[in-house]
This record gives structure tokens, sequence and C-alpha cells, in this order.
């Protein structure tokens, strides 16, 4: 009794705390240090301040899942196609052969299971999932009746065929998924075996390169074929729309599926097929243009509206703008393939330092995320602040570095080592915040004498350029990363398994390859926050890659839009529940 | 009346040079009075025109706007004046051979300069963009074989019909060589319409170097072209306009110098027009 007492106590508190924050009472220092005060954790207190309005802005506050404003209270109405303003391009639409996946996945795909709003893991097509108590086997129910898009069953066999070919063939899956032996049929439940018990077993099963499709369908459009149709002429999912039209640098399209029976993911309100008729993603890649459609009326919600209209869009009464952290970041790697710039730490260590972080936080993002001293966002479960001692922003230091490395700098002021100059290519992808970061990079490098000419090109020659072996690849990319767990991407983006893609940086270091090791046999939280700490600190200090910032996600949406929930543990919104009262 | 007094008195050539002038001085000083381009203090970012310590305003990285800017200029001036001064050097060589010597000469000329009439510039620059990469070189390569083109295309016309004027007739049958019919005789008259023809084609370069930065095949950061300013400004169209408005400015003020120098060049230079006009002017 007492024990709840206090918690109602707390609850209060925080309450009042949050108002007071929201209605400009009290700073957003103060706001954070009322939280820890609370006995809220670092992490969470700071996850809660972004979800509160990360600035300090009098304007209509935001918030983490858009609760008050876009209720699906009332009578939800059927109809109407809802016109998303996109900020990329859209990749193909099969989850096995996509190196990105985009919202529309959300829509024509299911996943095993799939985070809730409180973060905690949920079935989405399975009816209910359980784990052994010694973390060694995972049983998921799967449904009778279900059937794909075109009609396929999709009992526990195929289900457990889809999975063992995303495990086996998928961009990512192989090497996501160490710890797996592989799944089989038991009944309707499919089974999954680990090694040995891995607390990230599910996390990948969350993610859109885990999205549920009929295989025979797949198979029949060329499944790992290059010439393969699927994704891009047609898909067959379990999910609640099906596929439209797919049209690259344009828009995608997809329409209701009047058989889908409804969704088992506990947060969904309707249980039944979908009320939108259809989805319309516009491709939208000038910053500027995105708000400028949502406040004209072109479009009904919005996903990563330009920063510099941030202030503008909270201030409009028709529209509701929804923030909250994103498990995302900017990096630049270093291929190790060319060991005459980027082959010993020192000198990575004096590039990082040349990079005032907070400064492109401040300046290109206008406050609307964090820098980063390692590989995770500040915001993030198993963020471990010791990083922040290692890549502050140090001119001096960067310089010393350096110098130490042997680099000596001649008549033009550019650093030189054997003869070699500190002059080397790098790419950057054709995208607003990317190109901006690079032209303040190039010159922050150039403080120092290191000339780095970077070249624009759109995002599929930029992941080409990134991705070649030894030197084929560039010896310095600048890229953005975008994933539910940071760790799980951060570990495939730096173990020697994956050299060279996704490992742009070509790294082999036997110190980060036992840290990966230690997180992938971690079967306890303990355990995983230890491993985690570990990768996090090595990563920080030996620099596999140069870490920047971490943006914090926004979405935008017309008032009439209701159900349109993002949250913080997904990277887009679903769709299921979503309707205009227009 | 002299040349230079009748320059006086052509008011769009005065107002066409004045605003060049301006332009020029801005292009050759500009970088000494306002610093590095590509110095950035990242507080200081999207600062509107009139602030105290960034008079001209900052970009998004807090770049001085006005240092940008005429170093802009520069680039702008550098592609289009030297592409078409060279476009208009060798563009009248091919056109006073093609004109003049004609036959299979000409048959071939032609045909290549059709081919090449045929592609819009933008299209021409892309391929060129495409085969050797973005940057200031495909963009001075595309707007000089258009340019380069489209000058030997006029310049032939006019030849063909001052090749039959008495004056050449009389100095082939006088027996002078080809060469000297060609520098003495009919250079002389189509000189002035390359002359104006030019000052079209610079003001094309100047646009055309604009759009190509602008879509990003034309100069690449931190390189600043005025294009490529006004692409990065447009993102910040609600917040500071100058970003994207001082370049737009620059480009507009550059064109329409150009084009009122030469329409003013026309109506000094080219022999028919003048006296058309002198007789207008002496009724």
């Amino acid at each position: 009794m007492g024990s709840q007492h206090h918690q109602d106590d707390a609850v209060r508190a925080a309450s009042d705390l949050v108002d007071s924050y929201q209605n400009g009472r009290i700073s957003r220092r103060q706001f954070g240090k009322g939280l820890i005060g609370l006995g809220i954790g670092a992490t969470a207190a700071s996850v809660i301040v972004v979800a509160c309005g990360g600035s300090s802005s009098k304007t209509k506050a935001t918030t983490a899942a858009g609760a008050t404003e876009n209720t699906t209270a009332g009578t939800p109405k059927v109809g109407g196609t809802l016109r998303e303003g996109y900020n990329r391009d859209i990749s193909k639409l099969d989850p096995i052969t996509t190196n990105w996946y985009d919202p529309a996945f959300s829509a024509i795909y299911e996943t095993i299971v799939t985070d809730d709003p409180d973060g905690k893991t949920v079935a989405q097509f399975a009816k209910s999932f359980t784990v052994s108590a010694d973390g060694l086997t995972y049983t998921f129910e799967i449904p009778e009746g279900r059937v794909s898009h075109s009609g396929g069953v999709m009992g526990a066999k195929q289900i457990a065929e889809v999975l063992t070919t995303i495990k086996e063939k998928s961009f990512i899956g192989g090497v996501s998924t160490v710890p797996m032996d592989g799944y089989s049929v038991d009944g309707n439940n499919v089974v999954l075996k680990m090694k040995n018990a891995w607390l990230g077993a599910l996390n990948p099963h969350k993610t859109g390169y885990w999205g549920l499709l009929n295989i025979d369908t797949w198979n029949k459009a060329g499944g790992t074929d290059p010439k393969s149709t699927y994704g891009t002429a047609s898909t067959d999912g379990t999910g609640p729309f099906t596929f439209g039209e797919w049209v690259p640098g344009s828009h995608c399209l997809v329409n209701r599926w009047d058989k889908y029976p409804g969704s088992n993911t506990p947060y969904i309100t309707n249980k039944g097929k979908a009320y939108l008729d259809a989805i319309r993603w516009n491709v939208i890649t000038e910053a500027g243009q995105r708000a400028t459609q949502i406040e004209g009326g072109e479009l009904d919600t919005l996903i990563g509206p330009s920063y510099a209209d941030l202030e503008r869009l909270k201030g409009n009464k028709k529209l509701t703008v929804i923030q909250h952290p994103e498990w995302s970041g900017f990096q630049l790697s270093m291929n190790r393939d060319y060991p005459e710039y980027f082959g010993d730490v020192e000198t990575r260590q004096g590039l990082s330092h040349a990079i005032n972080r907070q400064g492109l936080v401040d300046a290109i993002l206008f406050g609307n995320g964090d820098a980063t001293y390692g590989p995770f966002p500040k915001t993030d479960r198993q963020y471990e602040p010791k990083v922040e001692q290692f890549n502050q922003f140090d001119i001096a230091k960067a310089k010393d570095l350096l110098a130490k490395a042997g680099w000596t700098a001649g008549s033009d002021g550019v650093l030189t080592r054997n003869g070699k100059r500190f002059e080397f290519a790098a790419v950057v992808e054709d995208e607003t915040v990317q190109k901006l970061i690079a032209e303040a990079v190039t010159q922050q490098f150039k403080e120092v004498g290191v000339v780095s000419k970077f070249e624009v090109v759109d995002r599929a020659v930029a992941f080409e350029k990134e991705s070649g072996a030894g030197q084929k690849a560039a010896p310095m990319s600048l890229f953005f990363w975008l994933w539910p767990v940071p760790l799980d991407i951060l570990v495939i983006f730096s173990s020697s398994e994956t050299i060279p893609v996704p490992n742009f940086s070509h790294v082999k270091d036997d110190k980060i390859d036992a840290a990966v090791a230690e997180w992938r046999k971690s079967g306890t939280p303990d355990a995983a926050q230890a491993a985690s700490s570990n990768f996090q600190l090595l990563w920080a200090e030996t620099l596999p890659y140069i870490p920047l910032m971490n943006q914090y996600a926004t979405f935008v949406h017309q008032n009439y839009v209701k159900g349109w929930q993002p949250f913080v543990w997904l990277l887009y919104p679903v769709y299921n529940d979503v309707w205009m009262d227009k | 009346m002299s040349r230079f007094r009748r320059a006086l008195k052509n008011k769009q050539l005065v107002i066409g040079m004045i605003i060049a002038i301006v332009i020029v001085v801005l292009g050759i000083v500009g970088p000494a009075v306002f610093g590095d381009y590509s110095k950035q203090d990242l507080l200081r970012g999207h600062k509107p025109v009139g602030t105290p310590g960034d008079f001209f305003g900052t970009d998004a990285l807090g770049r001085s706007l006005a240092a940008r800017a005429t170093y802009g200029i520069r680039i702008s001036l550098f592609v289009a004046i030297s592409v078409t001064g060279l476009a208009m050097v060798v563009g009248t060589i091919i056109g006073l051979i093609a004109g003049y010597v004609k036959g299979l000469v000409d048959g071939v000329i032609s045909l290549l300069i059709d081919f090449i009439w045929g592609f819009p510039l933008i299209l021409v620059a892309v391929l060129a963009a495409a085969s050797i990469g973005s940057g200031l070189l495909p963009v001075i390569l595309a707007v000089g074989l258009v340019n380069t083109v489209a000058i030997a295309r006029v310049v032939r016309g006019e030849v063909l019909g001052i090749s039959e004027k008495d004056f050449v007739v009389a100095a082939k049958a006088g027996g002078y060589s080809t060469m000297r019919i060609l520098t003495k005789h009919v250079a002389p008259n189509v000189i002035p319409v390359a002359l104006v023809l030019s000052s079209y084609y610079v003001a094309v370069a100047i646009i055309a170097e604009a759009a190509l930065s602008f879509v990003g095949l034309g100069a690449q950061a931190p390189l600043p072209s005025l294009g490529q300013m006004v692409s990065e400004g447009r993102n910040y169209m609600r917040l500071n306009h100058w970003e994207s408005t001082i370049p737009g400015v620059i480009i507009f003020a550059m064109v329409l110098s150009v084009s009122l120098i030469g329409d003013g060049l026309r109506d000094l230079l080219d022999p028919r027009l003048r006296t058309a006009l002198e007789r207008a002017r002496a009724k």
C-alpha cells in the first residue's frame, strides 16, 4: 500500500513537472533535473524531455504519441486516400533484398512480433509468443486460416520457411542472427532455437527486414535475382494494405485489403480491415517543400519536415507536430583500405576532435538532435555516458594528435605524411541535411589542414560507392543510419564479418569483434548492458567511424487525421487505425 | 558622329555597362573585402541582411552571403565570358569556312552543327556530367559546345549571303587569296553579328551555369556558385529569404546587363540596323 502511495505521488509530481515545462514555467534544464530528482534515470529523463518538446519554444507542445490531439475517439469514417509526405526516396518493397525499409512496409507487411508504445514486445502476426526459461527457445503461435494478399496459405510451415529465407538470404539477416540456430515447425507453432541465450533475439524480428511475405510469390518473381520484380511490380504480404504502385523518386501507393482479418497487436484498436481506401506516399526530397505542401493542404500527414520550418508548423492550429527521439545517426566512414589516411588511431582521433558536433546540431538541426561522441544516440536505453570523454571538439588536441601521427603542414597548410598529402575523396547522398553536414565537416577538417572533397550523388550511387571492396569503396562517406535498436545495426557496421557491406570502413579490429561476440552471448539485461557499454567505449576510442550527431524523429499531421500515432519505438506509423474526419 | 559618342548616347548600352562594371568590380574586389567564402560560424546561421557584423547576412552554416555571392560572380563571369569568348572565336571561324568554302566541307559541318543543335543545353550538360562527373568542367564543355555551334550556325548563314555580294565577287575576280577575302572582306561584315550574338550567349551561359549548379551538376560545394546558393537558400525561404534573394538578384542583374549591352552593341555595330536607325532619326 505504502509503495502504491509513493508511486501515485511520483506520478503526480512528474505530471506537475511536465505541465510546468510545457507551459514554459521551468526551463528544459530544470525539467530534466526534476525528472532525475523523481528517480527517473538520466536516459529516460532525456527521452521525456525530448518527448515533451525538445526546444524551449513557447509554441504548442509536442507529444510523444500525439495522444492528446490524435485520438481515435469518435466514430471512425471509412474511405479516403491518405496523402503522406516522405522525406526519402522509396526503396524496393522487398524485405529480403532491400537495403532500407520505408513506411509502406508497415502497411503491406506484418512482422511476427513488434513493440508497443511502452517498448514492450507484443505479438503482431503471431497470436502469442513465449520464451523458455533458459532463453534458448522462442515459440510463436501462428494463427490459423491466415493467407497472404494473393490467397497463399500463411501457416506455421510457410512462416518458418520465410523466416529461414530472411535469415539466410536477406541483406542484413545473416549477420544479425548469428546466435540463432534456426526455425522449425511444431504444430501451429514456429520454434526459434538459439545457439545461446541472447537478449537481442527478437529485435531483428520487429524490423521491416523481417516483414512476412508469401515465399512462393517471392521466388516466382525472381527471389534474390537483381532482376526480380518482387517489391517493384508486386508484393504479397499479410498487412492491411496491398501493393498499388511503386514509382521511385515520385510516389508509392497501397490499397486497402478487404480480406484483412484484423490485427493481433494489442494496441491496435481496429480489429478489422483498415479504414482508409488507400495510402499514397509522396517522395519530397526538397526539405522546404514538405512544410509548404502540408500547410497548403496537399498532404494529410508528413514524415520528416525540415527543422527550419518546425516552429512555424508547431504554431499552425490546423496541424499537430509529433516529435520524439530517433534511433539514428550521422556518421563518417573511414575506409581502412586507405591506411595512409586512416590506418592509425591518432589520425582518426585527430579528425574526430576537429568536429564541432554541437555546432552542427544547432546550425543544421536547429537544436532538434544531440551531438554523439560514441555510436549511440544519447536517448538510447543502453547509452553509455562515459563515451563523452572521447571526441569532444578541441582543435588544439586535434592538431596535436595529427602531429603525433606524423602529419606535418606543407607550405599551403595541408598536412603531409611520407610525401602523401592528407587529401581524399568522399561521398555524400544528395539530401539537404547530409549535404550541409558534409560542407561543414569539410571546413572543419580544413581548419586542421585536411582536405576532404565530397562528391554529392544520389542515394543508390552513394550506397554503391560506399559498398565496394578494398579501394573500390570511397575513402570516406557520410551516411545516415536508422534502426529501432542501435546496437543491432552498429555491431554490423563494425564487425569484420561484414566487410565490405555494411562495414563501409572495412574495420578489422579484434577488440571490436570480441565486443560484438560478447553482446551476442549476453542473455541477461546486466550482461547486455555490460557488453553494450564495452562496445560503445571501444568504438568511441578506436573510431571505426566518426560519430557526428543524431536527430529527433518528427511527424506532422492535419488535425482531421485520426489514429495516426507514430511512437518512439517504431520508425514509422502503423496504419490500420488511421481514418480521416473530413 | 564618332562611334564612342554614339555609344554614349545609347542608353541601353550605358545602363548595361554601368551594371556590368559594378558586377565585375564586385567579383574582383568582393572576396578581398568580404573575406573567406568558406569560413563558417555555426552560431551565426541564417542572419538576415542588416545584421550587425554580417551586414549582408549569413547562410545556414554562418558563412557570409556577401563573400559567397561575390565569389559566385567570379565563377559565373569566368564560365560565361571565357567560354563564350572562345565559342565566338571558334564558332566564327567554323561559320566562315562552312559558308565560304561550301560543298562537302559545308555539308559535313552543317550536319554536325544540326546534330548538336538538336540537343538542349541542359541535356548536353547532363551527358557531360554523366561521363566526367559533376563540376564546372562539364558545364564549361556543354555551354562551350552549344554556344560554338549556335554562333557557327548564324555566321555561316551570314557568310552565305555576303559571299555572293559584288565586293566579294570583285575581290575573287581580282585574284585575292581566300584568306585575304575572308579576313579583309567577309569577316568584318560578320564579326559585329557574332559579337551581338555572343552577348546573348553570355547571358545564356550565365543562366545555364546557374541552372546547372542549381540542380547540382555545376560548381560543387564548398565552392560557391550563384545557382547553388539559390538552391541551398530555397530551403529557408520563410526563415531568411536573403539566402536565395541575394544570389538571385545578382543573376538577374548580370543577365540584364549583358542583354542591354547586346542590344546596345547591335544598334551600334550592325551596319544595316544602324543605317535604318539613322534614316529613321533623320526623318
